[in-house]
């Protein structure tokens, strides 16, 4: 311990220089990963806390919320496969709403009250019970969602101004990266028409399906699919993953990541080989005069864990205090567990790649002080 | 002979570490601005293209063209407008689209349009399209024709043109009619009648953004630049990654500075002995410069071309595109990061005492 | 010989001090030293380890600054030069043989040459001049077969042989030698030594020869002793006797 530590009091600037690229790293890392949760949470957050255990979607629309409708034909036979406790319509729509005296986009869906397609993860209030009622994102309160706020969706000429309430407030339930609101189907029926006064028919996003007690909701969508003409129905995972935003966010993110998870243990790692290499002649005398090769390269480890984790501590600050300034608008928040997980893989592979260095330090024959392989100091 | 480089090439082992992590980053930085510009182009094309001074939208829609409605009496108020010599409509869909003899859906994005973007021709016959090439991916080619949306609405592709997607998805470019077909058929509840469309393209002189907003009262009108930006995350994705990246130079920074204060440490009695015979601070400064950029440039051929092969590797839907402009920018930051890291060396080779060199001087 | 025509001396040293430290500390390395060496004078610096005569070498190179006293190497005052103009006289005045040789460990003997035509930034057909330079001086060095050769592929008289030309290459009026034969066996350090009397001598050189080691004083014209920090005439080798005028 102290051999590692003088020697690097001794060198500062090297040792400094060292942790601070660590830390810049391991902050861009916590910052992507958590930007990759941020977004996906925020793209279809709404769909992941919701309470139908199948959406089935038209087949034409690739698993897109935006792009399915759902005929009444189309219901009617979903609501006839075997295994559907219950189906109710769902709907979605972007709209520009007023809130907080502010002109705002916001997304609707429109749920059967009570039925399948309700938020799950209501954290403040009550879910709605009348046709003007709202429950919003508790991500967007501040933003004029709060519980008592009332929402104006914008008509277009021809149409009829609609105003919801919020009466509760859910948890990650937005979607679109947008503010969203969770209404009676027959409230987001209003505010269709009121944005598309020419509208004929008011038609359902996808339908929302609960199956009955003990059916596997797997096996329901896959009988719903084969069964109904013109559909693709997804268990609510297979609804998150496969939205189209979610796919090649994720598929993007991971290449960038796994090349930073890379770019960490080889920095280190070839920097403690290289200083190893420097050493070789202060090794060596050290271990002509006696010192067991143990504690040498227990020092060797020990500044591997102090430079990882002082460069975790360094980007988790630094991480902690960019969110302070900007976090709300990428819905981005430090948490625990994904920065204590980032440090021990990190710290992991430093210390495996480190393995080149300890090598070199076992391969030190104290004879070569006597030979004079050249102890420049 | 020049010392510095004379080095390097006799000995290329001891700069092999930091070539190796610059490498990295350079592929990294060059991924990362590809996804940038992949996300940005694939999204922005048709707006890109547009040959527009103003675009107008309907206030209410708070600058989305998915939400924007411009009626036929409001057209009728910006063509009265002083200044206005061309006033088009425009209209986007998205949709999939089956394609024939392929099993997966293509994703399109059908564009109706009056006034031709830039390579595009004028608006083809009712229930054809030109296309935008990357629908090749998708299995497209000219003549076929599309079943568009649910109502499969047929559309057949006339011809390709480039760099005009529209939200990551393949344009077709439509007549205003065709795309209102497309439109009512597959969105009923956002129906368009005859005669609206979702923003004009205006032409014209003078200050015409103001000057149609004041006319027509319900419009909200932007330049075409500013109609990119407000396309959906354009903004956000541009800095957000934008971020990344400078903050990755500046790991770049750091790197080339630590293992170039490792080496200025290896040579400190090269440099004394040097500077004994006559070789001033600047000179050895400067070779330790040309080091790092040498360096840099060599990371930067060998991390460009594993940027270019993954290029070609990755599957399609990866938004990636490597722009000349996105290697050059590269290539630069890179470089000044090289400079500047090796500007931390500076103290120490200042500080090398010539006196060292004939031992000790005590 | 050039002692009996009046010269500029190669190098004058006038009451020279240095002293590290200050108050109670302080350590006086060279305590009033006075030298003059003729122009192609060589000079025995003889003392023991810790007797000053590696700093009175450095502080008369232009490598350290004197505390107290002048320092004229040549015509040159170089007793107030800033560390600049050090260099530059380092680069163009005064050569140097490292005790470890020291030599740049890429470069072959004779790239180890052109280094000091690098540092003066020739450029051009100056540097083909400096090219064939190096070659005639490697050749008079007995060293034609090896021009080629890195450091690391000399044996230690050769690679001494290549610090000798570096040093002369700019054909300083004064060469200043740091223990020149410490690291090589006697009969090699014989070698060296005559090839320095008979390099220094053809070309009217001055050197002052730092050693410990008494056997080889007698290449020197003339031998100066140093024992902490002070300087004391000692036995005269095969050259000139010390004169009176040469110290206070």
């Amino acid at each position: 311990m102290f051999l590692a530590l003088t020697e690097m009091r001794r060198a500062k600037v090297r040792f400094g220089l060292l942790a601070g690229a660590v830390g810049l790293l391991v902050l861009l890392i916590l910052f992507q990963q958590a930007l990759l949760t941020g977004l996906v949470n925020q793209f279809i957050g709404a769909l992941k806390n919701q309470s139908a255990d199948v959406l089935v979607y038209n087949a034409q629309a690739r698993k897109n919320l935006e792009g399915s409708i759902i005929l009444d034909q189309q219901a009617t036979a979903i609501a006839a496969v075997d295994g559907v406790a219950v189906a109710a319509p769902l709907g979605e729509g972007t709209f520009t709403v007023v809130a907080g005296d502010e002109e705002q986009d916001a997304v609707l869906f429109g749920y059967v009250l009570g039925g399948p397609g309700e938020p799950t993860t209501l954290i403040e209030g009550r879910l709605p019970e009348g046709a003007r009622e709202a429950v919003a994102s508790s991500r967007n309160a501040d933003d004029g969602f709060d519980i008592g706020d009332t929402v104006l969706i914008v008509a277009n000429p021809g149409g009829t101004e609609t105003v919801f309430t919020v009466v509760g407030l859910a948890e990650e339930i937005n979607y679109s990266v947008a503010p969203t609101l969770f209404v009676d189907f027959a409230g987001y029926e209003t505010a269709r028409r009121a944005v598309n006064p020419d509208a004929t028919l008011v038609l359902p996003s996808v339908i929302a399906v609960r199956v009955t007690d003990g059916a596997d909701p797997a096996e329901v969508a896959a009988a719903i699919t084969a069964g109904v003409d013109g559909t693709e129905a997804l268990t609510r995972q297979q609804a998150v993953d496969g939205s189209p935003g979610v796919a090649s966010v994720r598929q993007s993110f991971s290449l960038i990541l796994l090349l930073f998870y890379l770019v960490v243990p080889l920095v280190t790692g070839l920097f403690f080989l290289i200083i190893t290499f420097q050493k070789a002649g202060a090794l060596t005398l050290l271990r002509a005069i006696g010192s067991p090769a143990g504690p040498l390269v227990r020092s060797l480890l020990i500044q591997v864990v102090i430079v990882v984790l002082s460069g975790a501590a360094l980007a988790t600050v630094l991480f902690w205090i960019a969110t302070l300034f900007g976090g709300g608008s990428l819905g981005i928040t430090v948490e625990p567990v994904p920065v204590v997980a980032t440090t021990l893989a990190v710290l992991v592979l430093a210390l495996l790649t480190s393995l080149a260095a300890v090598r070199r330090v076992l391969r030190i024959d104290p004879i070569a002080a006597t030979t004079g392989g050249g102890v420049q100091v | 002979m020049n010392l510095a480089l004379t080095e390097l090439r006799r000995q290329p082992s001891r700069f092999a570490v930091a070539t190796v992590v610059l490498t990295f980053l350079s592929l990294l930085l060059l991924l990362l601005g590809g996804l940038l510009d992949g996300l940005y182009l694939g999204s922005t094309g048709a707006i890109r293209a547009q040959r527009a001074d103003v675009i107008a939208y309907s206030e209410s829609a708070r600058d989305s063209f998915l939400r924007s409605r411009v009626t036929a009496d409001m057209r009728e108020t910006v063509e009265g407008v002083d200044g206005v010599t061309e006033v088009g409509g425009l209209g986007f869909t998205l949709l999939g689209a089956t394609v024939p003899g392929e099993a997966d859906l293509a994703d399109v994005a059908v564009a109706g349009y009056e006034l031709a973007p830039s390579g595009v021709p004028d608006p083809p016959p009712a229930g054809r399209a030109w296309a935008d090439d990357t629908l090749q991916d998708a299995g497209v080619s000219i003549g076929d024709t599309l079943l568009v949306g649910p109502a499969a609405t047929p559309i057949v592709v006339d011809g390709w043109v480039e760099d005009t997607n529209y939200l990551q998805q393949g344009a077709l470019w439509v007549t205003l009619g065709t795309w209102r077909e497309v439109q009512n058929a597959n969105r009923p509840d956002a129906f368009v009648a005859d005669g609206v469309v979702q923003v004009l393209i205006v032409r014209g002189d003078g200050d015409l953004a103001a000057a149609v907003d004041e006319a027509t009262g319900s419009t909200s009108s932007l330049t075409r630049d500013q109609a990119v930006n407000a396309l959906p995350g354009v903004k956000a994705q541009s800095s957000t990654f934008n971020v990344i990246i400078y903050s990755t130079l500046a790991v770049v920074l750091a790197v080339v500075g630590l293992f170039f204060s490792l080496l200025t440490l290896e040579r400190t009695g090269l440099y004394g002995v040097l500077k004994a015979i006559g070789a001033s601070t600047r000179r050895l400064f400067a070779g330790v410069v040309l080091q790092a950029v040498a360096v840099a440039v060599l990371a930067f051929a060998i991390g460009g071309f594993l940027a270019w092969l993954a290029d070609r590797a990755l599957p399609g839907e990866v938004p990636l595109q490597l722009t000349v402009g996105r290697y050059v920018f590269t290539f630069v930051a890179l470089i000044v990061a090289a400079v500047l890291g090796s500007a931390i060396s500076l103290r120490r080779v200042t500080r090398i005492d010539p006196a060292s060199a004939i031992g000790s001087a005590a | 010989m050039s002692s009996s025509i009046p010269s500029v001396p190669a190098l004058r040293l006038d009451g020279v001090r240095k002293v590290y430290g200050t108050g109670e500390n302080a350590i006086v390395a060279v305590d009033h030293a006075s030298l003059s060496v003729g122009g192609g004078e060589i000079v025995a610096l003889l003392g023991p380890s810790g007797s000053g005569k590696t700093t009175l070498l450095s502080i008369a190179g232009g490598l350290l600054a004197a505390t107290e006293g002048s320092v004229v190497v040549g015509a040159e005052d170089i007793t107030g030069h800033s560390p600049r103009e050090l260099t530059e006289f380092r680069r163009s005045k005064v050569g140097f043989v490292f005790q470890s040789v020291n030599l740049v460990p890429f470069l072959t003997a004779e790239e180890n040459l052109l280094v000091v035509a690098e540092l003066a930034g020739e450029r051009g057909s100056a540097r083909k001049a400096a090219r064939a330079r190096a070659k005639d001086l490697l050749a008079e060095l007995g060293l034609s077969h090896r021009t080629s050769n890195l450091p690391s592929q000399l044996s230690g008289g050769e690679r001494q042989r290549v610090a000798i030309g570096r040093a002369l290459f700019n054909s300083p009026a004064l060469v200043l030698f740091d223990e020149p034969t410490s690291a090589l066996d006697t009969k090699i350090g014989e070698q060296v030594m005559e090839l320095i009397q008979a390099e220094m001598r053809s070309r009217g050189t001055a050197a002052v020869i730092v050693t410990h080691d008494t056997r080889m004083t007698h290449y020197a014209d003339r031998t100066v002793q140093i024992i902490d920090g002070v300087l004391a005439d000692g036995v005269p080798g095969d050259g000139v006797p010390a004169t009176a005028d040469d110290h206070h």
